[in-house]
């Protein structure tokens, strides 16, 4: 049946669901709606952008061709305001209706503005749209003086695109530790240390009271038992939400995001969820969760994508995964990895490649790992990751860690004798290498 | 499509292989840079080859976020493009076998692009441990190394140890 399908957003979730749609309905109508005026672009790369390491027409990850031979109409620019269930229409912002047969809100999020005084003016910008990304790389002049509010994994990323910039930069953060949903306390602790080795400021612990702008129009931000921090650009990096409100009747009370089934359907027939905005299944259960994480929203994607397309595909759960370098170190971190009563902890470090692993396990299956160092860390977490994934008991962490359970060693060359043999995947791990899918 | 095939029961972790793709991926011999590695278990006297399976859903092209890798219609190769590469190693979160590498020189990842359709290292490969076949073939091969690897764990096969 020849159907409509509207897809509101135009990240991660909405283009791997374009993608997956496709393989299974190649007649249907698409219709991609996004608020933004351009086509996909990455969020994950503006901290890289900033940084210099990615030119900004790199940003774009799909250009008006896939969206072509996807067979996709694009609507650009073009906000949503209200979603009619009943009359299955859209209400854009520019007074225009479309209708759908089926829907897939992929609308992601948008960053929390916290309620401090004087968040206002130019150079004041969260670094989350490609616009605001623009905006920060004009302000960030060699020598200008940067106050970052927030210390999560976008806020530390944007302090060091500013520091490897030339300026002076100085992290505010109201708790009292950084990356609390990226990093364990001692892993926290090592990061902390390479951000004041960078020459950053960072002030834990510190409320910020509000910005003014005095007779010349500079900016001077208040922070509690601090002297004024003088600042050309204001990074306001405080977490996001999800743009929920599309759907608010299926957000549960009291919390954010919208509620999906493991089918990334929400409770309205025919009309899914994925990505940032979703509230969707973890992998063992538990409490549906907003990730608001790039994997994960390729991974609902795939599963909404599919079902739009009436597959029947079933979501296993999503895995929490964060990875990324700076201050000259690589942070990684993977599911549950703060450990609680009942959990045993394996712990590496001073490794080659590797300053600090721990791994948390309950019950012999472990949960989730947090690691820093070079890039081995991020690939010590690949190893492993099967295994929280599948919840595959595992005897020997350190073996699995360090890659000796499938390739003896990371490094070439360093053997301890131990091959741990059809430890997962069957005989894949043992050589006889097949195309498969260990991802998903 | 075609892909490096691996028989363990042949290799004899003479390291050709290493060496032949550090100088076609690097320009040198520092084995570190190879996108395939020889794992050698000396108390199960035992090596085998490893290297990218280019797997059918390729976990590490789907997570991508600079939109960097992709599958060569040519060769089937899961191909990761350097210059669109943004290093944040997502890529190494994502594979479960440690066949992704990083440049730490050039800030990219890097991992086996099956050199275009002509493997190196099977091409330098002494004992006929490696193969370049296509992918049903590899299916047959499997099930028989798996067999003899199991009977050589269990020591079945005393002969051999």
């Amino acid at each position: 049946m020849r159907r409509h399908v509207a897809i509101v957003g135009n990240g991660a979730a909405a283009i791997s669901a374009l993608e997956t749609f496709r393989l299974h309905d190649r007649h249907s109508r698409v219709t991609i709606v996004s608020g933004e005026p351009c086509t996909a672009y990455s969020r994950v790369l503006l901290p890289y952008f900033l940084r210099r390491t990615v030119p900004y027409a790199h940003l774009f990850i799909r250009d008006a061709a896939f969206y072509r031979n996807s067979g996709a109409d694009l609507l650009l620019g073009s906000a949503v305001e209200r979603v009619d269930v009943g009359a299955r229409s859209l209400e854009l912002a520019d007074g225009r209706t479309l209708s759908f047969d089926r829907l897939l809100l992929a609308p992601g999020s948008s960053p929390v503005r916290p309620p401090i005084p004087g968040l206002e003016g130019p150079e004041i910008q969260h670094l989350w749209r490609l616009d605001e990304a623009g905006r920060l790389d004009r302000l960030f002049r060699e020598g200008a003086r940067a106050v970052v509010i927030g210390a999560g994994f976008v806020s530390l990323q944007a302090a060091w695109a500013a520091r490897q910039r030339g300026l002076e930069v100085t992290v505010v953060e109201l708790a009292e530790r950084i990356l609390p949903t990226v990093l364990d306390e001692p892993g926290a602790h090592i990061l902390r240390e390479c951000v004041l080795d960078s020459g950053v400021g960072l002030h834990t612990g510190a409320h910020t009271e509000g910005v003014v702008r005095d007779e010349r129009g500079s900016l001077r931000v208040s922070v509690e038992g601090l002297p004024p921090l003088a600042a050309d650009v204001v990074i306001v990096g405080t977490g996001v939400r999800p743009n929920d409100h599309l759907l608010a009747e299926c957000v549960a009370p009291g919390q954010r995001g919208i509620t999906v089934d493991d089918t990334m359907q929400t409770a309205v027939e025919g009309v899914y969820a994925a990505g940032d905005v979703a509230r969707g299944p973890v992998v063992g259960g538990g409490p549906r969760t907003v990730h608001a994480l790039w994997p994960t929203a390729v991974e609902q994607g795939k599963i909404a994508g599919a079902n739009l397309a009436g597959a029947r595909a079933v979501y296993p759960g999503s895995l929490s995964m964060n990875v990324t370098s700076m201050f000259g170190v690589t942070v990684a971190s993977l599911g549950r990895f703060a450990a609680e009563e009942g959990d045993s902890v394996v712990r590496l470090g001073a490794l080659p490649g590797l300053r600090y692993l721990q791994v948390v396990v309950r019950d012999g299956v472990p949960a989730g790992a947090v690691a820093l160092g070079g890039a081995r860390a991020a690939a010590a977490l690949g190893y492993l990751r099967p295994f929280v994934r599948r919840q595959v008991p595992v005897a020997d962490v350190e073996a699995v860690v360090t890659g000796e359970h499938v390739a003896g060693g990371i490094t070439p060359g360093r053997t301890r004798g131990r091959a741990v043999l059809g430890s997962f995947a069957g005989g894949r791990a043992l050589g006889r290498g097949l195309p498969g899918s260990p991802g998903s | 499509m075609r892909i490096v095939a691996v028989d363990p029961d042949s290799c004899v972790a003479c390291r050709n292989c290493e060496y032949a793709c550090a100088f076609q991926q690097a320009g040198d011999f520092d084995r570190a840079r190879a996108h395939i590695r020889v794992a050698y278990y000396p108390a199960e006297r035992a090596c085998v080859p490893f290297t990218c399976m280019q797997c059918a859903e390729a976990w590490c092209m789907e997570v991508c976020p600079a939109g960097a890798i992709a599958r060569s219609e040519e060769t089937g190769a899961v191909e990761i493009d350097a210059a669109r590469c943004a290093g944040c190693k997502m890529c190494l979160l994502a594979c479960p076998f440690g066949n992704i590498g990083f440049d730490e020189a050039h800030g990219v990842s890097g991992k086996c692009d099956l050199c275009g359709g002509d493997p190196r290292c099977v091409g330098s490969c002494i004992s006929g441990a490696l193969e370049y076949v296509e992918v049903e073939d590899a299916f047959a091969f499997r099930r028989q190394a798996l067999d003899a690897r199991l009977r050589h764990v269990l020591r079945l096969d005393k002969g051999r140890l």
